[in-house]
């Protein structure tokens, strides 16, 4: 009976979160492990930036669209931020759900339909 | 039995403390011998570059300064912004000690021009001639890298950004001699660096 236990234990946990929300894990994990490997030279692993060469993206105002399509393509404002040709779509789905739970304390994921959706159409 | 340990530690107590207070950094390099017998170690030679400031900047207005030198570029996607990073931590320790200089050579001179620096040193609040940004011929550049601070530097295609090259700080004497280099995208190595730097000032 004791052995049973945490089985059963593990077991309702496991019923308790659901499919979704095992996902979102697994894409801000993901995510987690992508930001370090190419974003955190620059905008430094809290997300704060380096003094006014690199902005901090806590509280980026993007839309996931925006952000999608800036991994891709880079930018060249006042800085300039290389493009990414190493990223796929679920990269960058699972990278947009790491953001959105780190710095928007939101856990909700960005699905990769959406991803490839917003890479048509970027501007 | 008590005596024993007790003389035991005292004999380590003397020998990490001497050892402590006598810290010495080698001389890095090619050495050679010169004519009346002497060692004669490895120099960093004259250089001239422009600065971000477009004003000329040679080993003249180094001399008897302890400095780090580093290599980067400005559009660098990978390791430079992590050795900027760390580069700022010895900019402000030392910002107000003169003895101490920074200097970062540009491998990509023909994007990072003067006002490209100019423009770079202003975002990263970091003014001259404590840290001069430097750019010039290319060949000089890259000679200068590989020859007398003994790290990579060339263009290479096939890496991300065009260039490739090392994240290597190198700890240069008040008499142009290399003392240390160190991995400047560590935090733990430049944490050395800054001991080092320490020992190089006493000399
Ligand atoms: C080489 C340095 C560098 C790398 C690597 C880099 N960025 Fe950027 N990033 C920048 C710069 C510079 C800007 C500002 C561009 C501009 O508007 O001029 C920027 C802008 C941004 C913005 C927009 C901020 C805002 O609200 O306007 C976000 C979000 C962002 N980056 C996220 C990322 C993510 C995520 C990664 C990794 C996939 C990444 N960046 C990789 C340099 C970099």
């Amino acid at each position: 009976m004791k052995k049973l236990a945490p089985i059963l234990i593990a077991f309702f946990f496991f019923s308790c979160s659901s499919k979704e929300e095992i996902t979102q894990q697994q894409y801000s994990v993901e995510g987690m492990a992508l930001y370090k490997t190419h974003c955190e030279n620059c905008h430094q692993a809290d997300g704060a930036g380096l003094r006014d060469l690199y902005p901090s993206i806590q509280q980026t105002k993007l839309s996931p669209e925006a952000l999608a399509c800036l991994f891709k393509n880079g930018k060249k404002g006042n800085g300039f931020m290389p493009a990414n040709a190493k990223l796929q779509a679920l990269d960058i789905a699972e990278l947009v759900t790491y953001m959105r739970e780190k710095w928007g304390g939101k856990k909700q994921i960005y699905p990769v339909d959406s991803v490839k959706m917003a890479l048509q159409n970027c501007r | 039995m008590l005596l024993k340990n007790t003389v035991l530690s005292l004999l380590f107590a003397v020998v990490a403390f001497s050892c402590s207070q006598e810290k010495k950094l080698p001389f890095l390099g090619p050495k050679t011998v010169n004519a009346t017998g002497d060692t004669v170690y490895h120099q960093i030679p004259d250089f001239q570059f422009l600065n971000q400031d477009s004003v000329l900047v040679s080993q003249k207005d180094i001399e008897g300064k302890v400095y780090v030198a580093d290599f980067f570029f400005t559009t660098c996607p990978t390791i430079c912004p992590k050795m900027k990073t760390q580069m700022l931590r010895i900019y402000e320790r030392y910002k107000e000690r003169d003895e101490v200089r920074i200097i970062s050579h540009s491998i990509d001179p023909d994007f990072d021009n003067t006002s490209v620096l100019h423009d770079y040193a202003t975002r990263l609040q970091v003014k001259a001639p404590k840290w001069n940004l430097l750019t010039g011929d290319k060949a000089a550049i890259y000679k200068l890298g590989q020859k007398s601070y003994m790290v990579s530097a060339q263009e290479d295609p096939n890496e991300a950004g065009g260039f490739v090259h090392s994240g290597a700080f190198i700890l240069v004497d008040k008499n142009r001699h290399v003392r240390g280099i160190y991995d400047g995208t560590v935090e733990t190595e430049v944490n050395h660096l800054l001991e080092d730097m320490e020992v190089l000032l006493k000399e």
